[in-house]
């Protein structure tokens, strides 16, 4: 059987990817092109007419001093939440793998919080902030903690990313933890008897041999904290007086609630650009950081 | 060939399963339930807005489909109105009958409703929406705000029988909360610090008692209202601040959450918070007291609107117009609007079972819960200021965060005002 014809191709290709590359175009693709039609029209969610209005939808988007605010907002909180979540998840996968005792006890533990969903999670901690950590500041008489943190502006955001650490570190923390163990116990053994303390084999072993979780583990938690949605409701819903609305929690209000379907699509289509550049950008360096053994 | 099979049975096997995970009708987020589909008959779809009555249409829904053989299915959704309608319609797939509030229908009657003038409840209310000279919302209820207060907390303190009307102004009534606090109630008050409790529900009864609504929201988008000067403004922000400095959560008023702030009202911690009817549905799954009730804003006032409630019809139905619903869809949709307004069960199941103020003369309601008979009482006596309905969509939410400001200290009285207005004045009018 001739394998390099281009119909022997096709149908292998049709054969192993066609059913998803089919169900990718329904979902993703397809989408993704009318979304990119809509910024083009004036529709306002609900109007069976959709007129067309050009570059208007990106003016009113360059427009919109809310959007952008809560764009620099998003980067502020993507930039604090990525280092913690990843500084946190490292330390953890290192503990975790130095051979504690019960380890894949606190392996299970710490990875617990990512099984619970966005949304539940925000509603968890939003009585922790507002009930349990007042009242423990009442009764200490600690007048920091007596108020809400939920109620000033610069506490949501930190709320939000105490929850964010609480909630990803544990999912990084079992890429890392997969970082770890693929580092060969040969080489491990080679730099101990070359006389490297254990603080200079993780920076100058470990760590150079696991370049691809952080570069997963970055792309994760970048795209993640860029597109932050569910705690964001559910915990501050953007309050108080609209300090904590992200990136797309803005573009949500403006398509569906103020209505104005096309200037959300097309903020979300700069979100999603900023995203894209960003996660490539970083993937494309970390790539090149990759040494093999 | 083996290996041929083998990936051709695979290939097969996760198409399979994809169309399995991909099958059924499902709105994310939304629970649906009900009668299901019945033999011969029509199916149709409810959206219900009210979360309080959500069990009760879902067990209506399954008997009115045993009675009548027209399946019902009932669907609620966490979002706003207006943003669950605007999915909804943008993936083609609207709702038979659908309960929105009245911006709504303004918004959406003209290409999605269908015209209802001949319906015979047309002439039993006072409260249905018309828009191009057709009738096209159907009133579930009545629905009015004002203060909700605990008469048995005061009357514990005082220890006179609480009348309402003894407080129609901002002097007698800070007399009253003083009173409360020397008597032993740490704070009488709670205030909501949800942007549409803000906003939407009292902020816009400023815009809604003045003499002439129209033009002071008129003047309000083209930025010639003086909000700081309004007599109406200031009236309405003494009361506010009344009720903001006695609030129980005054050391950080926008972290009070609305279930302690029920919960409190209801078991007579507090007396007074600014409300409506709907309230009730929070309060009576606490230990709430027996004679509680609704009475006008108190506010310094010579026009009478601090002697009456601002309220009318709430929560509209109104029937699918598009190709997506079938004629007979339709005609199963009106006669169920019928049912509700000229059946006996129908009447039952909207004031007994739901507990709404009905919207119908011919609608008798005497077990309704102490809320409710307040906006009754209210209602028959021709004491209920119209509500505005063409608010801007974005209108609670952006005033609301100003409101939240205000009540955090941020800015003061003036600095509200210009937020306000300025907020008008960059808003495009609402066509009506």
């Amino acid at each position: 059987m001739k394998t390099n014809t281009m119909s022997y191709k096709c149908k292998q290709f049709a054969m192993f990817a066609g059913v998803t590359t089919v169900v990718f175009a329904a979902v993703v693709i397809i989408p993704f092109l009318y979304g990119l039609y809509l910024t083009f029209t004036s529709w306002d969610g609900v109007s069976t007419q959709k007129p067309f209005v050009g570059m208007a939808n990106y003016v009113s988007t360059f427009a919109d001093t809310a959007y952008w605010q809560a764009l620099g907002r998003t980067f502020i909180y993507a930039i604090i939440a990525v280092i913690l979540v990843n500084v946190v998840a490292f330390i953890l996968a290192f503990l975790v793998t130095s051979g504690v005792k019960g380890q894949n006890f606190f392996r299970a533990g710490f990875f617990i919080p990512n099984l619970i969903g966005g949304i539940v999670l925000g509603y968890i901690w939003k009585f922790v902030f507002n009930r349990a950590l007042v009242a423990l500041g009442e009764s200490l008489s600690a007048g920091a903690l007596s108020t809400s943190l939920l109620a000033t502006s610069g506490g949501a955001m930190f709320c939000l990313i105490i929850v964010s650490v609480w909630q990803y570190a544990g999912y990084m923390m079992l890429i890392y933890v997969a970082g770890f163990m693929s580092v060969s116990a040969d080489v491990l053994e080679a730099a101990q008897i070359d006389g490297c303390t254990n603080v200079q084999t993780l920076v100058h072993i470990s760590v150079p041999l696991m370049v691809s979780s952080f570069v997963q583990c970055l792309f994760l938690t970048i795209t993640r904290c860029f597109m932050v949605y569910d705690v964001n409701l559910s915990l501050t819903k953007g309050e108080p007086f609209g300090s904590s609305v992200m990136a797309a929690m803005h573009v949500y209000n403006q398509a569906f609630t103020y209505k104005n379907y096309g200037t959300g699509q097309a903020e979300a289509l700069i979100l999603f650009i900023v995203c894209a550049v960003i996660g490539v950008l970083q993937v494309y360096i970390g790539k090149k950081a990759e040494v093999s053994a | 060939m083996k290996k041929k099979i083998l990936a051709m049975t695979l290939a097969a096997v996760m198409a399979v399963s994809l169309a399995a995970c991909g099958g059924g009708k499902d709105g994310s987020g939304d629970s649906g339930n009900g009668g299901g589909a019945s033999g011969d008959g029509v199916n149709i779809t409810i959206f219900n807005s009210k979360i309080e009555v959500q069990e009760q249409f879902e067990e209506m829904a399954k008997e009115y489909s045993e009675k009548t053989g027209v399946g019902v299915e009932v669907y609620y959704s966490n979002d706003t109105v207006a943003a669950h309608m605007a999915t909804r319609y943008s993936a083609n797939d609207p709702y038979t009958l659908s309960m929105v509030d009245a911006k709504d229908v303004y918004s959406l009657a003209a290409e999605h409703a269908v015209d209802l003038s001949d319906q015979d409840w047309v002439s039993k209310t006072n409260y249905a929406i018309s828009v191009d000279d057709k009738v096209v919302g159907f009133p579930v209820c009545i629905e009015a705000r004002g203060l909700i207060y605990n008469a048995d907390a005061i009357k514990n303190i005082t220890g006179k029988d609480f009348n309402p009307e003894d407080y129609k102004t901002t002097e007698e009534f800070a007399a009253l909360l003083e009173e409360l606090v020397a008597g032993g109630m740490a704070a009488p008050t709670a205030v909501m610090k949800e942007d549409w409790s803000l906003a939407g529900h009292f902020l816009s009864e400023t815009y809604e008692e003045q003499p002439e609504v129209e033009e002071f929201v008129q003047a309000l988008y083209k930025g010639e209202a003086d909000l700081a000067n309004n007599s109406k403004w200031n009236a309405k922000m003494d009361t506010f601040d009344l009720l903001l400095k006695y609030n129980y959560a005054a050391d950080s008023p926008v972290a009070a959450e609305r279930e302690v702030s029920e919960q409190k009202l209801a078991e007579g911690e507090v007396a007074f918070m600014f409300g409506g009817n709907w309230d009730w549905s929070m309060i009576n799954a606490y230990e709430y007291s027996e004679n509680m009730g609704m009475m006008p804003l108190p506010q310094t006032a010579t026009d009478g609107t601090n002697e009456k409630l601002v309220g009318g019809g709430s929560k509209y139905f109104f029937i699918d117009s598009s190709d997506n619903t079938t004629d007979e869809q339709r005609q199963a949709a009106k006669d169920f609007l019928n049912w509700l307004v000229s059946d006996a069960e129908g009447n039952a199941f909207l004031t007994e079972k739901c507990n709404l103020v009905p919207a119908y003369s011919n609608i008798d309601a005497q077990s309704l819960d102490p809320l409710s008979l307040s906006v009754k009482k209210y209602a028959d006596e021709g004491k209920l200021i119209a509500n505005y309905d063409y608010l801007p969509d974005d209108h609670y939410s952006k005033c609301g965060a100003s409101f939240q400001k205000y009540m955090a200290g941020q800015v003061d009285r003036a600095g509200l005002a210009a937020e306000i207005e300025s907020y008008w004045s960059s808003t495009t009018p609402v066509e009506h």
